[in-house]
């Protein structure tokens, strides 16, 4: 009898610990999504609790991979969407180097404000990069946007900032996933696991209406 | 063994169900006649597989049809109509009614059996799984491209990546593009393979469907032979964004349209083309594990 009592009270016990895991890991609020605005600006980190503009130090991973404030963006239809990425990581390179170039912005290019070898600013207008040099994607493939994210260099000062921006056009109403590219989900396999595998960190939607 | 014999109380029921089958199966084989079949005729290959289902569909009407009626005629002229349990009268066997259903069961399945072999000896299935291609070039040599040649295959490269595919035509210098173009009328050998974990490429419309795995060039043959739109999908769960691994934008287009397609994608290529690695059979992507 107190064998069996002890087989219960261990499976509740066990259920209640999957439920509480499931629902601090899951269903917990996530930042509430950029609204209606035909300006994006977002910060991409190398990890998330120790961002510059929008840290989240409560983040139950803390030292993942992330865009930041959130990954649920609204914008409307049929409008030009102004980007600016303050991209703050450093070079992860691409799997596939043909991300390297820029696809589906106004201009076929993006400009971007960076640190040279020797650590001075420069800022240029791009049409590819280094697909070694990538730190991170900003890919919408159902509208054919993909930026690739210069990385910041090794030689720049202390918290230098990226600053990478574009414009994109939507199309008509509806929900595009975006994602990274860049296999970016450190110490996981092939770099796709972790941030690359939960919405909130690498992925997310693009709301249209 | 009993000997097959039917009650004459028992005769109308035969018939009926007899006349209601035959009729209803002459509704049903013409009704699924109508129906347009995937994945279509935009390639043969697809062709052949709407031909199939077609086939296959027609001869399983009056079997669905025989026994949705039998089972709906027996409740409703068998069920039992007073509240006490009794047995029903024993069936100890029917030699010509096993005889029967052995027979025609048998004579569907090799009838099948020779349509399946029939099928596979085809020319147009040779062509998707049998015929031997001709060897992929690497280093970016391959192929000048725009030859013009008629019946002449062409390569195009599938590459699995989570969570796109993206193409190379190493017959146009290795050219690497976000979307499927193909000319109409033109075989076309396929090599589908995976950047990173296991795909599956699913060209709906085309009737192709072939695992992406990496380190494997796993090669398919189709020859689309109607112009238009299709579906490009993953078939094979591959993480977060799987349902999203689609692309509506391949496209069979005339040879000129091509042409002019593969043009202005070669050009926009040049920028990046010197960082994409040279065409090869697959890819193998190292580290296994990306660094802390």
């Amino acid at each position: 009898m107190l064998r069996r009592v002890s087989f219960v009270a261990a499976g509740v016990v066990i259920v209640v610990i999957a439920l509480v895991a499931f629902v601090g890991l899951f269903m917990l609020p996530r930042p509430g999504p950029l609204e209606g605005t035909t300006t994006l600006h977002l910060e991409t980190v190398a990890a998330v609790g120790s961002a510059l503009e929008w840290p989240r130090p409560n983040d139950p991973h803390p030292d993942w991979v992330g865009y930041l404030p959130t990954t649920t963006w609204h914008v409307p239809a049929n409008s030009t969407i102004q980007v600016q990425i303050d991209q703050e990581d450093g070079a992860s390179g691409l799997r596939n180097p043909f991300w390297g170039k820029v696809f589906g912005t106004e201009g076929g290019n993006m400009h971007v404000t960076f640190f040279d070898d020797k650590g001075t600013p420069q800022e240029s207008d791009m049409t590819s990069i280094d697909p070694t040099q990538a730190a991170h994607t900003f890919a919408i493939p159902d509208l054919g946007v993909f930026v690739p994210l210069l990385a910041v260099n090794p030689n720049a000062p202390a918290n230098s900032t990226n600053v990478i921006t574009f414009s994109f056009k939507t199309k008509g109403p509806g929900r595009y996933r975006w994602q990274c590219f860049v296999p970016c989900g450190a110490k996981t396999i092939f770099g796709n696991g972790g941030p690359m595998q939960t919405i909130g960190y690498m992925g997310g939607t693009l709301i249209v209406t | 063994m009993g000997v097959f014999r039917i009650e004459e109380a028992d005769r109308p029921h035969m018939w009926r169900l007899l006349i209601m089958w035959v009729i209803l199966s002459a509704i049903g084989i013409v009704a699924v006649l109508q129906i347009s079949y995937p994945p279509y005729d935009q390639s043969i290959q697809g062709q052949d597989q709407a031909g199939t289902l077609r086939l296959l569909t027609v001869i399983a009407t009056p079997v669905f049809v025989a026994v949705v009626i039998i089972i709906a005629y027996s409740a409703i002229y068998f069920r039992r109509k007073t509240t006490e349990l009794v047995d029903g009268p024993p069936m100890l066997g029917n030699t010509p009614v096993q005889i029967a259903w052995v027979t025609i069961s048998a004579t569907v399945v090799l009838f099948l059996a020779i349509v399946g072999i029939t099928t596979l000896a085809s020319e147009s299935v040779a062509q998707a799984v049998g015929a031997p291609g001709r060897s992929i070039g690497t280093g970016g040599q391959t192929g000048g491209g725009g030859t013009g040649e008629e019946n002449k295959e062409i390569s195009v490269q599938v590459i699995a990546q989570q969570w796109y595919f993206t193409y190379r035509y190493p017959d146009y210098g290795g050219v690497e593009t976000t979307h499927l173009y193909l000319p109409v009328n033109h075989p076309i050998e396929l090599h589908v393979t995976s950047l990173d974990i296991i795909h599956s490429f699913w060209a709906y419309e085309l009737g192709v469907k072939a695992d992406a795995n990496p380190g494997v060039d796993n090669i398919f043959h189709v020859t689309p032979q109607k112009t238009g739109s299709f579906r490009v999908r993953c078939s094979e769960l591959c993480g977060l964004w799987h349902g999203s691994m689609t692309d509506s934008e391949g496209q069979v287009v005339n040879q000129a349209d091509f042409n002019t397609w593969i043009a202005q994608q070669q050009q926009d290529f040049a920028g990046i083309a010197k960082a994409v690695p040279s065409y090869a059979p697959y890819y193998f992507p190292l580290p296994l594990t990306k660094g802390s």
